[in-house]
């Protein structure tokens, strides 16, 4: 049996040692070899992945709980650093360090000749060796860590290109927006903590721990509960760009193209459904924090999908997308269905990742162009991408068939079906549905038909990317067309997914009844779901198969699209930033001034009576040294008077 | 005779120096390193061996009173601690200054070991009088460095710090004095006998007095004002030893020298709380204005200063070791960015924020180490300091839940003013340099690593610092105060000395 010590091992290695060699060659002109590099950045996620294969299909089913040693042991505060591998974490695992390896593969040809090429692969596995941590661990502080290691890594990913500030800054908000978040996770610790002691900061004390209470113990600790639950799914907001806390994932764009597939939209902005998940037994225990869950996601799927429609950037609108998608993850988990959130977690990874390696393929071989309006027709040029991100395109709107259409219909399924107010729910949801099809059938018929509008001389050397990033691209592709049917509804038995997920989540899942107002067939939920996708196509076709305006301005959206947009930033700004501003001019420009002023009037004062005693060159040491020694003087004086006389 | 050397050493060392060429640094240099990494040495020894105490050797008497002045020294744990971390942020000091201050490095040497044999014998001082000798005796080298080494603005800066921590601390000295002609011994023990029999407004009073002069070292608001300026002006390695370690004696005088002596009302230990959390804020919302990269740093120190005394007045169980671990933190992360933004400051010849900028681009190792000193003061997991916040907020937590949101708010801030502090400095195009932007030296980043490596080392293992506090100290303490209240058998009630749990 492979300890599972060693699956988290790999990549650290692979970062320690591809940071020590990017550290070492920094001064240099010429960096080591860059096919040298590329292999040890691979070579690592691949033994990991190696190892998690080998785990989940070599071993026995039952969960494999490692622990290594103490990390903190205060007085009632103990905890530990263990490992938990179930099933719950191997379906994690399996696509976060499969994906991560075929993305760094891609990476290899796309970053070719970047000079910060090792310093991007060691951040690549260090990212991996976080995000393996904040899956596996086997108690909420160990998971923090990875929590915020994989928050570091996107620091500092996405300011990769750091020469170009605003790449820096793009960092920086998202660390800031971040760190708002996980201070909900903390406080959330707290109120855990409280309640239950260091037992409930594990997920297996905690699970055991509310198991093993009485009705009259659990109503009396709800609040709590509720509490605590709130608090971490407002982490949650932070890492999965949910409202409110969503704006810092389009400004994240602004690192290298696999990052953005990788860690902003395949694994570490899914971290929060992960961690709902993982917490399941807590969140039903409190309905009132799962319906803000759902509302939550219902709105930012929406908002996303709308301002998806009025992005020019091609990578800006796959990060909306992005935003969209995760929102549908939170509906499925705010009503209790937490395994269909994690499939859906699942097969996005694989077509989020396919579009977005597709979109990296493009904005490489247009010399970094990432504007739409200055693309079109190059379905001709470049046809293995278009049938990429044609398959990722199917499988984002739910094309029967594809790896979207499977967890889609599931979650809205589960959407209907959530009581009285289900049917609204549902109808809301279909019309974030049609509205994906639409921003993102714009998307591709911008990008590959019409004809071309760029302003590359040469359009001849337009073409499809180099068969390194081809291959991991392509697999991808197999992904976002067959990963649905590990989970499909309609074919009697392909239910694996729920099969393998039950162990973890059927029990919390099991707690709340809802019970479905109609019932109707899940075959009923496959057709208007495809109705919806092609009735979505047929709009986008409609409305943007139509001769692109040029353009010279930049891509931001504007208008309504843009007040739309930034409606969150522009919240933000009013309400928090504009604050702290304030108050940090306050301190800053009038309270310390008016401490330094106070200070400055009292030496001043001290200095006019000294200068009247004594006013010779020099004066200021001297001064002082006598100021002090009458000081003594006056001190002995006082306590000779009235020492021991009280 | 550790104890002993712990203070003496670093004195003998001075005079050592003094004996050193003025006109090979090189090998001054390597003197003093000697001699550093010798007493980082056996500052880790007494840590090691636990809690220790010498002989009280007679040493004067002070006048109007009849006790006796003894020079004794102990450690007990969280003074080992403190020990190791003045002695090894100076060794640091004394590794960075290498290459900045040619022939003047042999003068710069002996202040820095003067500052430091200071700054353990306050830390290991069990007479009042003692500590308060060492307390004042710290400000002297360090006023004469930044007068003598400092900035433009140096020969101010140099007045005002000592003008304000001097005056700030006379009235300590007033009121110690005056409980010493009350007194038989200068104790901790003996002080709070006599605290015990005052009436209630004379020891209040009295204790304010002791405060006042913490409140000025550490500093918090309003007597911060010599801070900024002193940082600043002072050169990085000193800067980097002023708020590694010299801030930390303030902190250690809260827990020592104000706590067990002075039975202070909940309403005032809890107004000295708001005003450190409201010391935190301010520090942090300064901070993010701030355009000089040293103050920006001196204010940032300020905020976790002002968290680290908050905590102190929180009455929690795990007050000690949570303080400890984040004066650990603090020591650590914050004289690594003062080391690093002297070499910044070498580059661009300014310490203005806008005139920096690019280095990360041009010098990756500076970059690396930059951006890890910059994060590892943010309190990320697998740092120290993440296990000293989060033990702060437990001890918030328990004292009044809402507390927390105040310190989440510090938290965050510290992320922005941190950010945007590193990514002016490192990030960006490449600014224009005074001296060209050349490779840091291999002492330089290998003095920096290794204390970024123990900021890992220990968040992965904070036990060995916790654990080191769970010693038999606290027994002694019991006893001797059982000894003291049977000789004391006029006193009606027992002997109330707020002794917290886990030392002493």
């Amino acid at each position: 049996m492979i300890p599972l010590w060693l699956i988290p091992l790999f990549p650290l290695l692979g970062a320690i040692i591809l940071g020590i060699i990017s550290l070492a060659s920094s001064d240099s002109q010429k960096g080591a070899p860059e096919f040298l590099l590329g292999f040890i950045g691979l070579l690592f996620p691949l033994l990991s992945f190696m190892a998690v294969l080998s785990l989940s299909f070599g071993g026995a089913n039952t969960p494999i709980q490692e622990t290594l040693g103490t990390w903190i042991d205060i007085s009632f505060l103990q905890i530990q650093f263990g490992f938990l591998f179930d099933s719950l974490s191997k379906m994690m695992l399996l696509f976060v360090t499969g994906i991560g390896s075929l993305i760094t593969w891609y990476s290899i040809g796309y970053m070719k000749h970047d000079r910060g090429f090792a310093r991007f692969f060691a951040y690549m596995n260090f990212f991996l060796f976080s995000m393996i941590i904040l899956v596996l661990a086997d108690s909420l502080p160990l998971t923090f860590l990875g929590w915020e290691g994989v928050g570091l890594c996107s620091y500092l990913l996405i300011g990769f290109w750091h020469k170009d500030s605003q790449n820096a800054i793009a960092g920086n908000k998202a660390f800031i927006v971040n760190r708002v978040g996980d201070i909900g996770f903390l406080i959330a610790m707290l109120v855990l903590l409280s309640v239950g002691g260091s037992a409930f900061l594990s997920y297996e004390g905690l699970n055991a721990g509310l198991a093993g209470l009485s009705q009259a113990e659990l109503v009396k600790i709800i609040p709590a509960l509720a509490l605590a639950a709130f608090f971490f799914f407002f982490g949650c907001t932070g890492k999965s760009a949910q409202i409110p806390l969503l704006t810092w994932l389009p400004d994240a764009m602004a690192g290298p193209t696999p990052v953005s597939a990788l860690i902003h939209a395949a694994t570490m902005v899914t971290s929060g459904v992960y961690l709902l998940a993982r917490l399941s037994n807590l969140f039903v225990l409190v309905p009132s924090v799962l319906s803000i869950v759902l509302w939550i996601g219902l709105l930012t799927a929406f908002w996303a999908a709308v301002a998806g429609l009025f992005q020019n950037d091609i990578k800006k609108v796959l990060a909306y997308s992005t935003i969209s998608q995760l929102g549908f993850m939170f509906m499925a988990a705010g009503v209790a269905a937490f395994d269909v959130a994690i499939f859906h977690v699942f097969t996005h990874a694989f077509f989020k990742a396919a579009l977005f390696l597709g979109a990296g393929a493009v904005i490489h071989s247009l010399s970094g162009e990432q504007d739409m309006r200055k693309m079109g027709g190059l379905i001709q040029k470049m046809p293995i991408t278009a049938i990429v991100m044609l398959f990722g395109f199917f499988a984002i709107i739910g094309f029967p068939g594809f790896a979207g259409f499977w967890s889609k219909d599931l979650i809205l399924e589960k959407l209907f079906e959530f009581g009285a107010m289900g049917p609204y729910l549902y109808a809301f949801a279909l019309l974030t549905a049609v509205l994906t099809a639409v921003y993102m059938g714009r998307l591709i018929i911008m990008t590959f038909f019409g004809s071309y509008r760029g302003s590359l001389e040469k359009s001849e050397s337009i073409h499809d990317p180099s068969f390194s990033m081809l291959v991991p691209m392509l697999i991808l592709t197999i992904g976002s067309a067959f990963a649905g049917y590990l989970w499909a509804t309609l074919i009697p038995g392909a239910n694996w997914f729920e099969q393998t997920l039950a162990p973890v989540l059927s029990s919390a899942q099991n707690h709340i009844h809802v019970q479905s107002v109609i019932h109707l067939s899940p075959l009923v939920f496959a057709l208007v779901g495809t109705v919806a996708a092609f009735f979505g196509l047929f709009l986008a076709w409609f409305i943007f198969n139509r001769p692109v305006p040029l353009s010279k301005d930049s891509s931001d959206p504007k208008g309504f699209g843009a007040s739309w947009t930034f409606l969150w930033d522009t919240i933000h700004q009013w309400t928090s930033v504009f604050l702290v501003k304030m108050a940090s001019w306050f301190m800053s420009v009038v309270v310390n001034h008016f401490v330094l002023f106070v200070q400055w009037l009292l030496v001043g004062i001290v200095e006019i009576l000294s200068d009247g005693a004594r006013a010779i060159q020099v004066r200021k040491v001297r001064l002082q040294m006598g100021l002090s020694f009458v000081g003594i003087l006056f001190v002995i004086l006082i306590v000779y008077v009235y020492g021991g006389a009280v | 005779m550790l104890l002993h050397l712990l203070v003496l050493a670093p004195f003998v060392s001075a005079l050592l120096m003094l004996a050193s060429s003025g006109f090979d640094s090189k090998s001054t240099a390597r003197l003093a390193i000697f001699f550093g990494i010798l007493i980082s040495a056996l500052s880790v020894l007494s840590i090691v061996l636990g809690s220790q105490s010498t002989e009280a050797i007679e040493w004067f008497r002070l006048p109007g009173t009849s006790v006796p002045i003894f020079y004794s020294l102990a450690s007990h744990g969280i003074n080992s601690w403190l020990v190791f971390i003045s002695s090894f942020v100076s060794l640091v000091a004394l590794i960075a200054a290498k290459d900045s201050f040619g022939l003047h490095y042999k003068n710069f040497s002996m202040g820095i070991f003067a500052l430091m044999g200071a700054m353990n014998g306050s830390f290991l001082a069990t007479d009042a009088v003692l500590f308060f000798f060492f307390f004042e005796a710290m400000v002297l080298p360090a006023a004469l460095l930044i007068a003598a080494y400092g900035g433009a603005d140096r020969k101010r800066a140099a007045m005002d710090f000592a003008i304000y921590t001097l005056v700030g601390s006379a009235p300590m000295l007033l009121a110690l004095w005056y409980m010493l002609s009350l007194s038989s011994g200068a104790s901790v023990i003996e002080l709070a006998l006599v605290a015990q029999n005052l009436p209630s407004s004379t020891k209040t009073l009295l204790g304010f007095s002791f405060m006042l002069a913490f409140l000025v070292k550490t500093p918090l608001f309003p007597f911060h004002g010599w801070q900024a300026k002193a940082y600043a002006e002072a050169p990085s390695p000193l800067s980097a030893v002023l708020t590694g370690a010299m801030s930390k004696v303030g902190v250690f005088g809260f827990i020592y020298w104000l706590l067990p002596v002075f039975d202070l009302s909940a309403s005032i230990q809890n107004k000295v709380l708001f005003l450190s959390l409201f010391t935190a804020l301010y520090g942090a919302l300064v901070a993010m204005r701030e355009s000089d990269a040293k103050k920006l740093l001196a204010f940032s120190s300020m905020s976790h200063l002002g968290l680290v005394v908050a905590v102190v007045f929180t009455g929690s169980t795990t007050m000690l070791s949570t303080v400890l671990i984040l004066m650990v933190a603090h020591a650590l992360s914050s004289s690594a960015l003062f080391v690093l933004t002297g070499v910044a400051e070498r580059f661009s010849g300014s310490r203005k924020l806008q005139e920096m900028g690019g280095y990360a681009s041009k010098n990756g190792v500076f970059g690396f180490l930059f951006v890890f000193a910059g994060v590892a003061s943010l309190a990320v997991p697998g740092t120290i300091g993440f296990v000293g916040e989060l033990m702060a907020l437990i001890s918030f937590w328990e004292f009044w839940p809402t507390l927390v949101l105040v310190v989440g708010l510090c938290m965050i801030f510290s992320v922005v003013y941190t950010l945007r502090f590193v990514q002016a400095v490192v990030f960006g195009p490449l600014k224009k340099s005074k001296t060209p932007c050349q490779r840091l030296s291999v002492s330089d980043a290998l003095a920096v690593g290794s204390l970024l490596l123990l900021i890992i080392l220990w968040g992965l293992q904070p036990n060995w610092i916790s654990k080191s506090l769970q010693n038999p100290v606290e027994i002694t303490t019991q006893n001797s105060l059982q000894e003291l209240e049977s000789e004391e058998a006029v006193l009606a009630e027992p002997i109330q000395v707020e002794v917290s749990q886990d030392a002493f």
